[in-house]
């Protein structure tokens, strides 16, 4: 039947039924009122994930409306899997202070253990002058004990599908996962009087797909606590008028996971395992080998734009050579190697710089540090992304909390950005704990700045101690700045304490 | 401290504010005033009350502070910084007597207590306290203070508007007001012993004392408001003990009279900034109370209260009195920590249990 027909049949209408008309139309204008939340976390990265899965793992936190807005498939991320030969590209280090909180939210249990790898030392040294420090817990531990861990590789994926799985164990009450939806607008909500409170000064988030074929209607939703976790553009970071500094490195990250051979000494203790750092000031940045399971590797090389899309265009055995050449030879010889033309694809067996390495190699004295020749580049896996630092000039506002690169991006030299991020979700969970216990609002200036004045100054100062370590290790040449990093570098590395001190630092304890 | 540091609030903070300060009638009027008033001007819309224990510098003080009462960075800051701490305050309370208090919950945990705070203010505890009460009754309290209900009054009409347009924007706050388990009344705690009275029973001799209705009595920061010319802390006391229902806590925090507490509270807190932390004539030195002056009251008042038409209380009543009182410290930087010892000195927190 059209609608038309339908006004022909209803001439009229009797008082009591208009009563009633009018009583649906009041309920249709609740229906323009957003739904409620405690918590709205933008971004499913693990600074989000890691918030939500915390929220839900308290006693105390857990009866909170909690929902959480991702542009990405959650559910394809929570049943991502790989080869077990495979790794994944985007590894990050978990110091172990991370690591003890994500047993504490019970998400640890999720990760899959076979695909992350603990190592006990790390090598730095400087590919100018030959200082060398060694990070280990051993001046720390007992002959007698196991060798204490420094950090922990493991891809983001796995941490991602760990976090996803605590919080799917916890039930899907009060709990909203707004998957594969984008943030359409933020706005302050109004005063709903008189039937309902007055929301002028909360956040509400219009949400839709990102499918623009979804024919779905937006849904409004409006936040006691908004956190941004939605990374170094935020845009919760921009609807609360937070202004950022900072700036970009001219360095971009060159990352690929490699197959390593067989170490010629086998490691003692069997489990130990090291990762390699050499800084290489002539050409922009340290390069990082960090261990993974079976033998493999993820490689993060910081170097200028242009050796990066030289390294990216080289062919897999050259980009092999140039790696351990890397690890191996002298500045001048890596400038020179940097600088030879790209073996075109149509001579696949052009070998120049593998023999460039192999002759060069037999002149150059080698340290007893260095990592096993990379044999083989996982396929697809060699990429970059550009270096940059950022810090937010305030991580709260009135119902805004930033986490994670929303807050701060930093030099990934020390591998601490992921820690930084969820060190500051541990923080604000504890913030909100604290908060609903004492009958203070979770979105509250007053509630927040428990969590901003414990998580500023440790951000900015391991954020600034990466800076500063980047800008050291960039001075080409044996002037005084390479006397001097490498006089520091000698110092620590003879000065248990000051060692310690610094690991500790590193760590977050 | 929040005054050492320089005002960085962001924009966004100060457009969120703005509906506290947006200029309501009552406050355009208050504003319209110079800020130093002649003594005999009286401040412009106050209630007339019986016989209350109110003093009208006093009230015309805190009303002239209301638009800024809920600023988390205005001159009320160090009392918002303060309430935490009224909840484990009171929560220590409950946790020494939780078996015996409260004649039938169902459940151990139930919300279940009725609380009158008197003195609210813009409603700081108040309404913290109210944002803990569950939605549905049937539900484990969320907090160890195991609220049901929350009255809290307050003589001054600027005051408790602030606190209710506050109320409304925390939505669960105010469904508690629209529900009723939430209750703002501009009255004095004499107004609501009387209200209680049914009109018939004040005829009769038997029923001089009303029931009482309050499991928890909280008086927070009022102790060293009270003007010993027009009202006396005893009687006062006293009333608020009537309020309470047996086996029920009176619970509040005030001042030492000693020489540290002038020092830190009238020449330091109440400093020009940017050393102060309190607005000046907040405190007056000689208005403060001590820890054994408040326990003697307490002890007088608990008799008094148990006074009926056709018995007296007598001195059985005081004897076995439960008496809590911890000292309170504000660290700048730190915020306020619970120093035992210290309330021989400064701030403290007290708290008295009426016997069963």
């Amino acid at each position: 039947m059209r609608p038309i027909s339908r006004a022909v049949l209803r001439p009229y209408v009797c008082p009591s039924c208009r009563h009633i008309s009018a009583g649906r139309r009041r309920f249709s204008s609740k229906l323009d009122a957003p739904e409620l939340y405690d918590v709205v976390c933008v971004g499913g990265g693990p600074a989000g994930l890691g918030l939500l899965a915390a929220l839900r793992a308290s006693p105390i936190t857990s009866k909170l409306k909690v929902a959480l807005v991702e542009t990405q498939d959650l559910h394809k991320a929570q049943s991502w899997n790989l080869e077990p030969t495979q790794f994944s590209n985007r590894v990050s280090s978990l110091t172990p202070s991370s690591v003890s909180f994500l047993r504490s939210i019970g998400a640890y249990d999720h990760l899959d253990v076979a695909r992350i790898q603990d190592y006990q030392d790390m090598q730095v040294w400087d590919g100018q002058t030959g200082s060398r420090i060694s990070f280990d817990w051993s001046m720390e531990t007992s002959p007698f004990e196991d060798m204490r861990t420094v950090a922990t590789m493991t891809e983001n994926a796995n941490l991602v599908r760990a976090l996803l799985r605590r919080i799917t164990e916890s039930g899907d009450e009060n709990l909203s996962l707004f998957s594969n939806s984008t943030v359409a607008s933020i706005e302050n909500g109004s005063d709903l009087q008189p039937e309902g409170p007055d929301l002028s000064a909360w956040p509400v988030l219009s949400v839709k797909p990102t499918d623009p074929a979804a024919s779905t209607p937006p849904t409004r939703i409006a936040a006691r606590l908004l956190v941004g976790a939605d990374g170094i553009n935020s845009p919760v970071r921009s609807f609360a008028d937070i202004p950022t500094h900072g700036w970009d490195y001219g360095r971009h990250g060159v990352v690929a996971t490699l197959a390593l051979d067989n170490p010629s000494t086998p490691p003692f203790p069997a489990y130990m395992r090291t990762a390699y750092q050499r800084f290489l000031p002539a050409l922009g940045g340290p390069i990082a080998l960090l261990p993974l399971p079976n033998n493999h590797a993820t490689l993060v090389w910081s170097t200028t734009p242009e050796h990066a899309s030289y390294l990216k265009s080289l062919p897999t055995p050259s980009f092999l050579a140039m790696v351990n050449a890397t690890f191996r030879l002298d500045m001048t010889d890596l400038s020179y190697m940097m600088g030879m033309d790209t073996p075109s694809s149509n001579t696949p067996s052009d070998s120049s710089h593998q023999d460039e390495l192999t002759w060069r190699i037999q002149h150059t004295p080698l340290p007893a540090h260095i990592p096993p020749p990379a044999t083989a580049v996982q396929e697809g896996t060699v990429a970059s992304f550009p270096l940059r630092f950022r810090h937010a000039a305030q991580y709260i506002s009135p119902r805004i909390a930033l986490v994670g690169d929303a807050a701060h991006v930093i030099h990934p030299l020390a591998g601490q950005g992921l820690n930084l991020g969820l060190a500051d979700v541990a923080s604000l969970a504890r913030t909100i704990q604290y908060a609903v216990s004492h009958g203070m609002d979770v979105g509250d200036l007053l509630t927040l700045e428990r969590y901003s004045s414990e998580r500023y100054l440790p951000n900015a100062k391991i954020g600034g101690a990466c800076d500063l370590l980047h800008k050291m290790y960039t001075v080409p040449g044996s002037g005084p700045v390479a006397w001097a990093r490498s006089l520091g570098l000698e110092t620590i590395q003879r000065l248990p304490f000051v060692k310690g001190f610094l690991m500790k630092n590193a760590e977050g304890y | 401290m929040a005054s050492l540091r320089p005002r960085t609030t962001p924009l966004r903070a100060l457009r969120s504010i703005q509906p506290l300060t947006r200029p309501s009638p009552l406050e355009s009027t208050l504003s319209a005033r110079p800020n130093i008033q002649p003594a005999t001007q009286t401040p412009t819309p106050i209630r007339k009350h019986s016989t209350s224990s109110v003093s009208a510098d006093e009230l015309s003080h805190f009303s002239g502070l209301a638009s800024s009462w809920w600023d988390p960075m205005g001159p009320s800051r160090i009392l918002h910084l303060m309430n935490p701490l009224r909840h484990e305050f009171i929560a220590s309370c409950l946790a020494e007597g939780s078996t015996e208090t409260a004649p039938s919950p169902s459940t151990p945990n139930s919300a279940t207590f009725n609380y009158l705070d008197v003195g609210c203010g813009g409603g700081i505890f108040a309404e913290s306290l109210a944002r803990t009460i569950p939605l549905d009754p049937n539900t484990a309290a969320p907090t160890p203070t195991r609220a049901a209900s929350m009255t809290a009054i307050d003589p001054s009409t600027n005051l408790i508007q602030i606190a209710r347009e506050h109320a409304r924007m925390d939505p669960t706050v105010d469904a508690h007001l629209r529900s009723g388990k939430f209750k703002y009344l501009n009255t004095t705690l004499e107004d609501v012993l009387a209200s209680t009275q049914s009109p018939e029973s004040t005829t009769t001799t038997t029923a001089t004392t009303t029931p009482p209705q309050y499991d928890i009595v909280t008086l927070f920061e009022v102790l060293e408001h009270i003007d010993p010319k027009t009202s006396s802390p005893l009687t006062f006391l006293t009333n608020c003990l009537r309020a309470l229902k047996p086996g029920g806590w009176l619970i509040g925090s005030t001042i030492s009279r000693t020489v540290p507490s002038f020092i830190l509270n009238q020449l330091i807190a109440e400093a020009p900034w940017p050393i102060g932390v309190v607005p000046r004539g907040t405190h007056e030195w000689s208005k403060f109370v001590n820890p054994p002056e408040v326990k003697g009251w307490l002890q007088e008042g608990l008799m008094r209260a148990a006074d009926t038409g056709v018995s007296r209380g007598g001195a059985g009543v005081a004897e076995g009195m439960s008496w809590k009182c911890v000292g309170a410290v504000y660290v700048p930087g730190f915020g306020w920590k619970m120093v035992p010892g210290s309330e021989d000195w400064g701030n403290y927190f007290w708290a008295v249990r009426k016997g069963v």
